[in-house]
């Protein structure tokens, strides 16, 4: 009754280009979202998601995006995501996809969720190494997020997990 | 302690809340500046225009029809799906514009059922 609540999206940034990572920031990725909610969902749209809308972590090297809204408007948002096709940034545009992974109320859920999702996609990528260096690096990254049996206090630390989210 | 139960009635009324599948507006285009009349396809592109820019693609894909329009009196009835009634009402009242010049949507009339719409009691005339 008294707080207002949001709506945390967890997202994806697929594309095909590779130089579409150096793309990624907040601002680009913000605008591409708000152009496609009022393409969506006009004025009425806009106004209602961009109220409490802000990108809130964004991780460059996986694509991963978090995205704040306010829970009243979360299925306008997501249902906008959908139809973002291009983001720009550097007078560049390169074509991609807004992949929705979560959605959860706070920030710590949705951080226990790509923790859990990142270990899996670090398996996944185990099985495709190509080269013997890659499956090395990778055989290494796996080991440093599983759990140790010699530590008192083991760390259930993602490498690739930033902790840069939780200001506000 | 119970209570006895009143005796049973003879007939049974049953009201519906929201179960009639579309709603229909009477609704009067008003051009002050002295515009163009709009034939019936213009209205309607104005009405999916106006929704368009209110409430975007989702909007202007809502079910509108064009039941009955007289150009002289510029009078339209309308009819949209029972859950876009909001959706259509706020954008009628806020389309300012027709063809770059003033023009105001007024509701006169609105109505779950279409013979409803046929008598008016405001343009009653008692002698």
């Amino acid at each position: 009754m008294v707080r207002f609540k949001n709506r945390y999206v967890l997202c994806e940034v697929l594309s095909e280009d590779p130089r579409c990572r150096q793309c990624i920031e907040d601002r680009a990725v913000g605008l591409a979202v708000r152009d496609a909610i009022a393409r969506a969902h006009g004025d009425y749209g806009l106004g209602c998601c961009c109220v409490s809308f802000t990108v809130k972590y964004l991780n460059a090297y996986t694509g991963t995006v978090l995205l704040r809204c306010r829970k009243d408007f979360q299925r306008l948002l997501c249902s906008a995501l959908p139809l973002v096709r291009h983001l720009e940034g550097r007078g560049q545009r390169f074509p991609c996809a807004l992949r929705t992974l979560h959605v959860g109320g706070t920030i710590r859920t949705c951080q226990k969720f790509l923790i859990q999702y990142n270990r899996r996609q670090l398996l996944l990528l185990l099985q495709n190494c190509t080269s013997e260096e890659e499956r090395h690096s990778v055989r290494q990254s796996v080991l440093s997020c599983s759990l140790a049996e010699e530590q008192p206090q083991s760390g259930e630390e993602e490498e690739e997990e930033e902790d840069g989210a939780e200001t506000d | 302690m119970e209570r006895a139960e009143p005796p049973a009635a003879a007939y049974e009324r049953r009201v519906l809340l929201s179960a009639a599948q579309h709603c229909y507006l009477r609704v009067r285009l008003e051009l002050p500046d002295g515009a163009a009349r709009p034939g019936a396809p213009q209205l309607k592109q104005l009405v999916v225009a106006a929704l368009r820019e209110l409430h975007g693609e989702v909007g202007a894909a809502l079910p509108v029809d064009v039941l009955a329009y007289e150009e002289k009196s510029l009078s339209a009835i309308l009819r949209v799906v029972s859950s876009g009634l909001v959706k259509l009402w706020s954008a009628l009242t806020l389309q300012g514009f027709y063809q770059n010049r003033r023009c105001a949507f007024r509701v006169l009339q609105t109505s779950p059922f279409l013979l409803a719409l046929a008598g008016n009691s405001r343009e009653l005339v008692l002698d």
